[in-house]
């Protein structure tokens, strides 16, 4: 069968290209912590999500991000989380916790996050740059146009207690009934 | 008949793309023939376990495209009697996408009876695709 020959790629009929076709995907990063969107962003860039996946193949798709800037990490890793790097030379190691790094480029987290999760080969440079990263929901028009499809965001945003209406907060069961005297703050 | 002759004769279609002088002086294209017929026999063993790795990941995103992972699958195939194996199941995968859709259907059914079995009381019985056909 044609489990391990090229034969497919090499005919030139329209269904393999499409088949074989690279397309554009878009996702946006607000209120998502950036490692689930790496992690979703590097098998697409991988191609792992196609069930005609060949490691030689490069069948990977274009994924675009959106609104890295808004990106939420869950704990304390704003505070805690450190990059590091040293250029070689002595009195160049460099740390940088999560939050400071992101002030210098609010890309930076979710590309270094995508960067550590592609294969360590050959491969990863060219997947890297299929990877589109902008700050805010401004994206060029030349990438506009290219898109075919957005990816589900992976966290469900948790909505705000403002975002409540009087009805659902009114609905909500009381854990338990204050004493007559009780002074609410 | 000499035997260097002979080597030359049945090794120069192996060892035509072999870098440096490998492909031309005796010494070095002996050892070389034979490090590369140690490496053919270790690949052969290999092989197999790379096409089985490779079908894995095919139908694992297959399945997921399905909304269904890799490893829910194929237990559950397997509580079905559905004993097809990884290779076919690639190939459906790629050239039989409904065939496909339709197992993954089968497997998540089985998955679904399997889990009101395991969580609920036991009163009801568990299900069509749970049901274990005896052989006549």
């Amino acid at each position: 069968m044609s489990s391990f020959s090229r034969s497919a790629q090499l005919f030139s009929s329209h269904k393999q290209w499409a088949t074989f076709a690279r397309s554009w995907l878009l996702i946006d990063a607000r209120m998502q912590p950036p490692g689930k969107i790496a992690s979703v962003c590097s098998v697409r860039l991988q191609g792992k999500h196609k069930p005609i996946y060949h490691p030689l193949s490069d069948i990977g798709d274009h994924v675009v991000v959106m609104n890295t800037r808004h990106i939420a990490f869950s704990g304390n890793k704003w505070e805690q989380k450190v990059y590091s790097s040293h250029t070689g030379y002595p009195g160049s190691f460099k740390q940088l916790t999560a939050a400071q790094m992101h002030q210098k480029d609010p890309t930076a987290i979710i590309k270094l996050a995508v960067y550590g999760m592609l294969p360590k080969n050959l491969t990863r440079r060219t997947m890297m740059q299929r990877l589109q990263l902008f700050p805010d929901d401004l994206l060029p028009d030349d990438i506009l146009r290219n898109l075919t499809e957005e990816l589900p965001q992976p966290r469900e945003i948790p909505r705000k207690l403002s975002e409540y209406t009087q009805e659902e907060r009114d609905a909500f069961p009381m854990l338990w009934t204050p004493p007559e005297d009780y002074r609410m703050k | 008949m000499s035997l260097l002759g002979m080597f030359w004769n049945q090794t120069v279609c192996l060892l035509q793309h072999f870098r440096g002088r490998k492909n031309r002086c005796y010494s070095l294209a002996v050892r070389a023939v034979r490090r590369a017929f140690v490496y053919a026999s270790k690949a052969r063993k290999a092989k197999r376990r790379s096409m089985r790795q490779l079908w894995i990941q095919r139908v694992a995103a297959a399945s997921r495209e399905q909304h269904m992972k890799y490893p829910a699958l194929i237990h559950n195939l397997l509580k079905c009697s559905v004993a097809l194996n990884r290779r076919v199941l690639c190939d459906l995968s790629i050239t039989e996408p409904r065939s496909f859709q339709s197992l993954t259907a089968l497997a998540h059914a089985r998955r679904t009876e399997g889990l009101r079995a395991a969580l609920g009381d036991g009163a009801e019985p568990p299900g069509v695709f749970s049901r274990i056909t005896q052989l006549q």
